[in-house]
């Protein structure tokens, strides 16, 4: 006589009929030994469910809360530097526009063109770090090498942020260059830390 | 289980969805046991099932605005766990396949017939096995649910629980002699 296999067994536990499973109950009805297997089954899923709750051995409670301020911290952060920056670059723009008005430089064509490319890159940067928040980062486990790239390139984007502040005290002509070459530079370091965070999503699968 | 360690929950969450602190370390505390409980048992080690904890907490935290109270907030909360833990399986690449560990460590031991315990018993099956056993027999999700949970087929998680079943049961010494 064939017995039930161990797949049939557990199927017949579940809620739904699969198929096979009436033949498998019918099986069941007149053979002993498999009636046997089954309440040893259903005995070792209970004893499963008994088995004494685990508990952590240390309080990882300050650890989330540290985690979930310094993630707060870093929205606010973002936010309010990147709504400071661009309300200072668009008064820095309108200031340059208003001095090349007053100067009657505005028909050159390269003042014209690196306005424009802050502009670009501002955008860019802005499209960047929306890009950034849908892969959301933060609920990532990384390994020890990429935390350490993505900190370096936060920490270098903080670096740029601050130069950028200061540039906006620079004299007109020096500041535009100057806040172009950063806003570039926050671009190409936006769109690394993108891509760090996409490639290591597609490498693990998450 | 929730109304018992977390009576007063829709007052407690309302204030976690504001950023209360205190609520979100209430949340901690109701559910730290059965969420570590659930990583342990699917993880390897220790050090694992609490990274688990925190991060399945941390995501808690940040996500709680979204929680929608169409479940109950421990099955939120379960599912999180169960997620984090299984990502934590796949992080380590699934080192211990059926093969591997069959062939590391099972040979040797099954032919001794050798008396397990069924704590002990569980410990040695391997990490995929046990997490179906663990989602399906203790937890109650269904093998649809296992299946989408690991990226898997629902067949895979009806035949991992078979194999692990088969095992459990030579290990512990319950095998039936026709």
């Amino acid at each position: 006589m064939t017995h039930l296999s161990m797949e049939a067994l557990v199927g017949l536990r579940g809620a739904g009929l699969e198929p096979g499973d009436a033949a498998a109950r019918e099986h069941l009805e007149g053979c002993a030994l498999c009636r046997e297997e089954l309440e040893r089954l259903h005995q070792r899923v209970a004893r499963l469910k008994a088995l004494p709750a685990l508990r952590p051995s240390r309080d990882r409670w300050i650890g989330v809360r540290d985690r979930v301020r310094t993630e707060r911290r870093r929205h606010r952060a973002r936010f309010t530097g990147l709504a400071g920056l661009a309300a200072a670059a668009s008064v820095a723009l309108a200031v340059g526009v208003s001095s090349l008005v007053q100067s009657g430089a505005l028909g050159q064509p390269d003042a014209g063109l690196g306005r424009s490319e802050i502009e670009q890159a501002m955008v860019h940067s802005r499209a960047l770090e929306s890009a950034l928040d849908r892969l959301d980062p933060e609920s990532r486990v990384l390994d020890g090498r990429t935390a350490g790239i993505t900190q370096e390139l936060e920490d270098r984007i903080a670096r740029v942020d601050r130069e950028l502040e200061m540039a906006e005290l620079m004299e007109r002509q020096a500041r535009d260059a100057e806040l172009l070459k950063l806003w570039r530079e926050r671009v190409g370091l936006l769109d690394a830390l993108v891509d760090v965070h996409v490639t290591r999503a597609s490498h693990v699968g998450l | 289980m929730e109304s018992y360690i977390l009576s007063d929950a829709e007052s407690v969450v309302a204030r976690a969805r504001r950023g209360d602190e205190a609520a979100l370390e209430a949340l901690y505390r109701a559910f730290e046991v059965p969420v570590y409980h659930l990583a342990r048992r699917i993880c390897r080690t220790t050090e694992d099932a609490e990274d688990v904890l925190q991060e399945t907490f941390f995501e808690v935290c940040r996500s709680i605005g979204r929680y929608r109270e169409e479940g109950s907030l421990w099955g939120w909360i379960r599912t999180i766990a169960a997620s984090k833990a299984l990502m934590r399986l796949r992080r380590n690449k699934y080192r211990d396949t059926d093969e591997l560990h069959d062939e590391l460590v099972g040979q040797r031991k099954e032919e001794t017939h050798l008396r397990m315990d069924l704590e002990a018993a569980l410990e040695r099956l391997p990490e995929v096995s046990r997490a179906v056993v663990w989602l399906h027999d203790v937890e109650g999700y269904t093998h649809d649910e296992i299946g989408g949970m690991m990226g898997k087929t629902p067949s895979f998680s009806k035949s991992q629980l078979a194999r692990a079943h088969a095992r459990l049961r030579r290990w512990l010494g319950e095998e039936v002699l026709a």
